[in-house]
């Protein structure tokens, strides 16, 4: 997500903030800060980060 | 499980090279000739020296029956290893043997003979610095050479390579007894004729006497000149055995080889002759063993294109497998060779080219059932085509009798795929099969190859009893088959069910097109499945050469079939594999392809690759139609298609495929990269119906978009998307991933 991209709840109608945001795969858990909703929670994931930082880690945990 | 590690030990990867197994010396052959190729002459020689301790009397003396072996013997000549040899000595910096420097050891060793072997095992006993004695009943060493070879060649060596060593020589000095002798061990060497002092040769270890600390060898046991220098050099290991552990058990050395000419790809390559009468020059020398085939069992590593591509051959496979399926990490998670138990293509080539018949393809699937049972196998390598499976089974499912049949003679399976790729391929043979057979019923599901992959046996042994339960209820009828991999699975898991090909009737009823293809240069690509099928192959080429194609033959086909990368579905698991394999199956020839599995025939056209799957030769289809492959969601839809259209011709009946109100637009290049990430388009519909009905969706304020993602199945599915209108979307932008977002 580019910093000058602004998001927004729909629901809410909040401006996402990073916030810890936990995940899980094949019994390993991990948290890292997203963009969210503070107050429904709802994330956001860019392609960007899905395609770098999590297929990287789902790649190295399946041949773990 | 167990299967490999009870198959693994007949492994031929260590089997030795014929070469090897003949020489007396056991000398490595291959590794001394790669030497030789990289022109490292000094190290070839000392390789040489080591083995067979007396360089310059073996290199002359050798009756080299390593030439009788060599597979090169009648396809241009052996190699000339007795020449080579020769060589390394001539080019190497020096050929002084190597000192080492320790201390001596008080054990004391009575040799008894001064031949070749008796000295051969002083050399080595010496080179250990034991304090070795030679009693020698003439007056001079050497015994037999005498007889053989120049005194001049054969004392030059024996002072050459004794040159850092010392031993006592004791001439003219015949033992009548040993017991007169006060030693830790006697080595009997009294060469042809000798004195055996009456002890027999004991069973329980290479060299051995009946009495103990006694060894005895060399040509007094029939030995001739080159085993009488082996046996000595080898003696002095049983020697060493008995004096550091007090037991005369050495083994003997495994004598022959199981490698078999077979397993060894063999190109006709003529000798080198040296042109300077007996002795080759450097570039010589290394264009001989250049030649060298370096024979080894590599069959299953050179043609399965799994093991080749991970470069592993079965006994590594199960020892990394092993590990993986006990993991003995310290947090027991340690999976290392998951992704190479996912990417097996379950293609049988490696069993078929393996000369004892190694089924590392069985062990892969019994390995990848034990992963999945333990939960420990990636449900994302198979989930898609699990579901795609669910989905041939229930929606685009159809088990019909013909109109007026209680029961059939035959049922028509066309599998999962044929239709998928284009309805017109099953429409145009059910047509063809109901002219012929009026009572063909009909069967449209999966064979359930891909839980069969998926190491998944409950979702298989359910799909299988649907199967039957289905087929019982058409009467039992014989099944025929259009993909061969549907009719390998039927032939495992419902045995009880005859089955035969559609092509082998088609092929008796002469409907193939008569010279529409006249001239053109084509080759068959034989799916993996039809290995062990030849009638199959042969009537796919006879149609094809009736149809006018000029057939040239694939380096790989018939029962060497390989598979086009589809098989055990692993493009998921290994994407870079799955493409590496595909582009490797087109580049065999330039020429277009025929195919008889619709798999091998998008895969190809995917590729790139001309490919005809013979129903489009055989039923005159268009194959422009074709040109534009169905993407993974048109897929679907075609299996729906399909039942709609067949319903509707053959049993008058209506089948509306539902749609949904919503109205989602796509670009082609959107389509492409759904198709390319497995992402189907019901579920991109699945994601915005969601994030409208409850709201929850990220707006982009910067391009107008919304973004919301849902979890289906296990994957977790993004979509960008604009709304143009009430219920009509355009869709943006779309991608996944496999971790889960924990709430």
């Amino acid at each position: 997500m580019a910093d000058t991209e602004k998001l927004i709840c729909n629901k809410c109608n909040k401006e996402l903030e990073p916030i810890k945001t936990n995940f899980s795969y094949l019994g390993h858990s991990f948290f890292t800060d997203l963009p969210k909703c503070p107050k429904c929670g709802m994330v956001y994931i860019s392609e960007e980060f899905v395609k770098s930082r999590i297929s990287e880690v789902e790649m190295q945990l399946e041949d773990k | 499980m167990s299967y490999l590690n009870d198959l693994v030990v007949d492994c031929l990867q260590f089997e030795r090279a014929f070469c090897v197994a003949e020489c007396p010396f056991d000398i490595d052959v291959p590794d001394f000739i790669g030497k030789l190729q990289q022109g490292r002459f000094n190290a070839a020689y000392k390789a040489y020296q080591n083995a067979v301790g007396f360089p310059g009397i073996v290199s002359s003396l050798c009756h080299e029956p390593c030439k009788e072996v060599c597979p090169l013997k009648d396809n241009g000549g052996s190699i000339s290893l007795k020449l080579l040899e020769k060589a390394a000595m001539e080019y190497a910096r020096s050929t002084s043997p190597s000192q080492f420097n320790m201390p001596p050891k008080d054990k004391r060793i009575a040799i008894i003979g001064g031949g070749i072997c008796g000295l051969a095992c002083a050399l080595r006993l010496t080179t250990r610095k034991y304090n070795v004695t030679i009693f020698e009943k003439s007056d001079r060493i050497g015994g037999h050479l005498y007889d053989v070879a120049d005194p001049k060649i054969f004392l030059e060596d024996i002072e050459l390579q004794f040159s850092h060593e010392s031993y006592s020589l004791v001439l003219n000095k015949e033992i009548d007894d040993l017991k007169a002798l006060e030693f830790d061990a006697i080595f009997i060497a009294t060469g042809i004729g000798g004195n055996d002092f009456g002890l027999l040769q004991s069973n329980d270890g290479a060299y051995a006497t009946s009495e103990k600390g006694v060894f005895i060898g060399g040509s007094i046991t029939s030995a001739n000149t080159m085993e009488a220098i082996a046996q000595g050099l080898d003696a002095s290991n049983a020697i060493e055995r008995y004096i550091k552990i007090g037991k005369m058990n050495q083994p003997k050395t495994d004598q022959g080889t199981k490698l078999t000419v077979d397993a060894i790809r063999i190109i006709p390559n003529e000798a080198i002759l040296p042109a300077n009468d007996n002795l080759y020059s450097k570039e010589e020398t290394i264009a001989e063993a250049k030649r060298c085939l370096k024979c080894k069992c590599d069959a299953c590593n050179h043609y399965s294109p799994l093991l080749n591509y991970f470069d592993k051959f079965p006994r590594r496979v199960t020892e990394e497998v092993q590990i993986t399926l006990v993991p003995s990490s310290l947090d027991g998670d340690a999976s290392m060779a998951t992704r190479l138990i996912a990417t097996c293509n379950q293609c049988g080539l490696c069993k078929e080219v393996c000369p004892v018949d190694i089924d590392v393809g069985k062990f892969f699937l019994e390995s990848h059932r034990t992963m999945r049972e333990n939960g420990k196998m990636p449900w994302a390598f198979h989930e898609f085509y699990l579901r795609d499976m669910e989905f041939s089974s229930s929606d685009a499912a159809l088990t019909k009798l013909p109109k007026g049949y209680s029961k059939s003679s035959y049922f028509f399976f066309p599998g999962c795929q044929l239709g998928a790729s284009d309805p017109e391929y099953v429409l145009s043979s059910y047509r063809f099969l109901t002219n012929l057979f009026p009572d063909t019923a009909l069967m449209l599901n999966c064979c359930g190859a891909p839980a069969e992959w998926a190491g998944d046996e409950p979702i298989h042994n359910k799909v299988i009893s649907q199967i039957k339960e289905n087929w019982v209820s058409l009467g039992k009828p014989t099944g025929i088959f259009t993909c061969p991999m549907c009719k390998k699975m039927f032939q495992e898991y419902l045995p009880e069910i005859k089955s035969i090909f559609l092509y082998d009737l088609i092929e008796e009823k002469d409907i193939a097109p008569n010279n529409k293809f006249k001239e053109i240069a084509a080759s068959v690509f034989d799916p993996c499945a039809s290995r062990h099928e030849p009638e199959l192959q042969n009537s796919i080429r006879k149609m094809a050469t009736k149809t006018g194609f000029k057939l040239e033959p694939l380096p790989m086909e018939g029962e060497m079939a390989e598979c086009c990368s589809y098989g055990g579905q692993v493009a998921i698991a290994n994407p870079p594999y799955a493409s590496y394999t595909a582009q490797k199956r087109i580049a065999q020839n330039d020429n277009p392809y025929i195919t008889y599995c619709s798999n091998c025939r998008d895969i190809f056209t995917r590729e790139g690759k001309q490919t005809w799957h013979i129903l489009d030769i055989i039923f005159d289809l268009d194959q422009k139609s074709r040109e534009t492959l169905p993407t993974i969601s048109q897929r679907r839809y075609n299996r729906l298609l399909l039942r709609q259209q067949i319903l509707k011709e053959f049993w008058n009946e209506q089948f509306i495929i539902k749609r949904d109100d919503m109205v989602i637009q796509i670009s082609e290049k959107l389509k492409e990269k759904l198709h390319n990430e497995y992402i189907l388009e019901s579920d991109i519909q699945k994601v915005i119906n969601d994030c409208e009905k409850n709201g929850s969706k990220i707006y982009n304020p910067d391009n107008e978009t919304y973004t919301g993602y849902k979890q289906i199945g296990n994957m977790t599915i993004w979509a960008v998307y604009r709304i143009v209108k009430e219920g009509n979307f355009e869709l943006v932008n779309a991608y996944c991933h496999r971790m889960k977002i924990e709430d």
